[in-house]
């Protein structure tokens, strides 16, 4: 092998390495053509072209252009004080990467991240830079995610809203406090600003797209942010009210939680032993009640019930705490209540609805359809259950769910069994 | 397994009858008009090569006929906004046991409704069946997607070879015609024995006599040229290099503290990691 591609080895491993601890993966959500030949296109439906031994999905090719960098916050592997072996690409280091990766189906698309050299102009200049030439020099239309640097000027912001397909700048810690003491450097404003700069952008693209035709996409993917879970004292009512006023007011796509995994020992962040990994699952789980089942934030948490169950997953819990609204009658009930049964996720849901209006469905049906009746067979009412009515002790359905929860599995069925 | 009987026709003459086709879609399909037309009702449907008989049963052949075979897609389509027809193209993809009974039934479903609407009710036990189907080789297609791994030839083909549960091939040329539109590419379905080629302007199928199987190695030792050790004339010269980038960045991304071999094995299920670079052994 020449010493070029040992030197573009050495980087690859260094940069992917400190870049693996954003946990954003997704490559959906942007619709872009492949209509001049060229390479590439977004469909709109992301795809992950492998999986780590770790179980998660690799669809980007997630890289730092840079760790050299000039903050120091404790909870990042690149911090300044931290003792490790520094690299940067160059543009046509990434370029050629991700052009070849493409090229041979490995990837979506580039999630292009990077440390602070220098100041925050003179690193998103460069990451606007592979973002340009990948589009305009070589005509690529794959997924392109790129970090917003927060305190870059509006104008570098906007190119990169021309080029990217999703733009992120990333909290990581969930209160304003906790940040001050981790990463003295930052503060919410820097972090916020640039969400509201690309916000009130992308409104404006999207307000002139009905008037001018040839009106550029603009990130069309949206935003995104990352929270770390566990490296700071917020509870789960905390960081859920703080990813719904994101969705809310910045619009965000998506919050990502990353469970704090122990990078190094640094007095200013706990030491766990291993990652929060259910409390992250539990968390996300909440985050998706919000986004697709029509959850608010009060009606998962409260003040006296502040942190997520880690025996059961949010939707059962808010079943068990609200007897009054069950059980769902399912040959009747509206969708939005047919989607709050444990058990009914939202492909059963609508296929509950579609169903029904041919004929009365009995339990059998929904099993058939995909209902998980270990769950649902405690909130619903359908022919054939046999669910004494007023049966409904909290207590009992908890224990007998997480037991269910614990046996193994049931052989599947045969398809034409 | 029985279908339901056509309603307009309880005494017909050839109940119980079994048939027999080429095991192309077309030949399904031919079967599917001659049973319509003559108001039988089957009890089997059988590829011939794979047919064995049985004392019991009265097979009869039948001849492909592609405008019979057009009739069928078209009488579909039109009660259905051409929506079924792909439905039950797949189902005849999914190549499982009693598929084309289940196509049989589906479309006798879809006529004795008039429209579409039959589609939807998953009390149905064949429609709910057909769905099952349908989201597996929904599944096992963007899994294709996924799980390609071109690597490119010293005159700049792009080739793969893949081993899908269902016979995706014929469904995935579109998406790859897209993404791709600039570069030639070929897919091998090592277990079927054939290819999807594109040459930058159309999609093309392709069987085992075409020239870039002997000179790929293909064909000869399929799983070595499959997983980059194609011989030394044919592979582009770069292209061990990315082979190797690639896998180190696939190393390098793992958060060992969070290893979870059970989720990983459930995403990429070990059957497909003879084709992934990134699974493969080392050969630098």
């Amino acid at each position: 092998m020449t010493n070029m591609s040992s030197n573009i080895l050495e980087k690859l491993r260094i940069l992917s390495d400190a870049a693996k601890y954003d946990a954003s993966c997704s490559s959906s959500g942007s619709k872009r053509a492949n209509l001049t030949k060229g390479l590439g296109n977004s469909d709109g439906m992301g795809i992950c072209h492998s999986y780590t031994e770790d179980g998660r999905c690799v669809s980007l090719l997630k890289i730092l252009f840079t760790n050299h960098c000039i903050y120091d916050c404790a909870y990042c592997v690149s911090r300044r004080s931290n003792d490790v072996k520094r690299a940067a690409f160059t543009v046509e280091d990434v370029i050629d990467l991700t052009i070849n990766f493409y090229r041979r189906n490995y990837i979506e698309g580039l999630f292009l991240s990077s440390g602070i050299f220098k100041n925050a102009d003179y690193t998103m200049e460069r990451l606007v830079r592979v973002a340009r030439e990948l589009r305009l020099l070589h005509n690529f239309n794959g997924y392109i995610h790129v970090k917003a640097i927060p305190g870059a000027s509006p104008e570098l912001l906007h190119e990169a809203g021309l080029y990217a397909d999703r733009l992120s700048v990333n909290i990581e810690i969930p209160s304003e406090s906790s940040l001050q003491k981790v990463a003295p450097e930052k503060n919410y404003s820097d972090i916020i600003a640039p969400m509201n700069y690309l916000r009130s952008e992308k409104e404006k693209y999207a307000d002139e797209k009905p008037h001018i035709k040839s009106a550029p996409l603009f990130m069309p993917g949206g935003q995104s942010t990352q929270l770390i879970v566990g490296a700071s004292p917020e509870n789960d009512w905390d960081i859920l009210q703080l990813a719904n006023s994101l969705y809310q007011k910045q619009k965000l796509k998506r919050v990502y939680y990353s469970g704090y995994v122990p990078i190094a020992t640094d007095n200013r962040v706990p030491d766990l032993s291993a990652p929060p990994l259910v409390r992250e699952n539990r968390i996300y789980q909440a985050d998706w009640l919000l986004r697709f089942y029509g959850f608010s934030v009060d009606e998962i948490l409260d003040k006296n019930n502040p942190d997520l169950d880690l025996e059961i997953d949010p939707k059962l819990g808010y079943a068990l705490r609200h007897p009054d609204k069950f059980p769902v009658d399912i040959n009747r009930a509206d969708y939005e209540m047919v989607l709050r049964v444990p058990g009914i996720g939202v492909k059963s849901a609508k296929k509950i609805i579609s169903s029904r209006r041919h004929q009365h469905l009995h339990i059998d049906h929904l099993q058939k359809i995909g209902v998980v009746l270990k769950r649902a067979r405690y909130f619903i009412s359908c022919h054939g259950l046999v669910v004494k009515p007023g049966n409904f002790q909290t207590e009992n359905i908890r224990r007998a769910i997480i037991a269910s929860d614990r046996a193994p599995a049931a052989a599947q069925l045969g398809l034409f069994g | 397994m029985i279908g339901r009987p056509p309603r307009r026709n309880l005494d017909c003459l050839g109940s119980g009858m079994v048939f027999i086709y080429d095991g192309s879609y077309e030949g399904l399909l031919s079967c599917i008009f001659v049973i319509f037309k003559e108001r039988l009702i089957p009890v089997a449907i059988n590829q011939e090569d794979t047919y064995q008989f049985t004392l019991l049963d009265s097979p009869r052949t039948i001849v492909t006929n592609e405008d019979w075979a057009l009739r069928v897609i078209k009488g579909i389509d039109e009660r259905t906004q051409a929506h079924a027809s792909a439905l039950v193209y797949k189902l005849f993809l999914s190549e499982l046991p009693l598929s084309e009974m289940l196509v049989y039934q589906v479309i006798l479903a879809i006529m004795q409704k008039g429209d579409a609407s039959i589609l939807e009710n998953f009390a149905d036990p064949h429609i709910l069946k057909a769905a099952q189907i349908e989201k597996m080789i929904h599944r096992e297609v963007h899994r294709m997607h996924a799980f390609v791994r071109f690597q490119k030839s010293r005159d700049g083909l792009f080739y793969s070879a893949i081993d899908p549960d269902f016979n995706v091939l014929p469904l995935i040329g579109d998406h790859f015609e897209r993404r791709y539109a600039d570069q030639s590419w070929l897919i091998f379905d090592a277990r079927r024995h054939y290819g999807l080629s594109y040459d930058q302007h159309k999609l093309a199928f392709v069987s085992v006599d075409h020239p870039v199987f002997v000179q790929s190695g293909l064909l000869l030792g399929l799983d070595a040229a499959a997983q980059g050790n194609a011989p030394h004339v044919f592979q582009d010269e770069r292209e061990k290099e990315y082979q190797l980038l690639w896998k180190n960045y696939f190393q390098a991304v793992n958060i060992t503290e969070r290893n979870n071999t059970k989720l990983h094995l459930r995403h990429m299920p070990r059957r497909y990691w003879k084709y992934l670079t990134e699974k493969g052994v080392s050969r630098l």
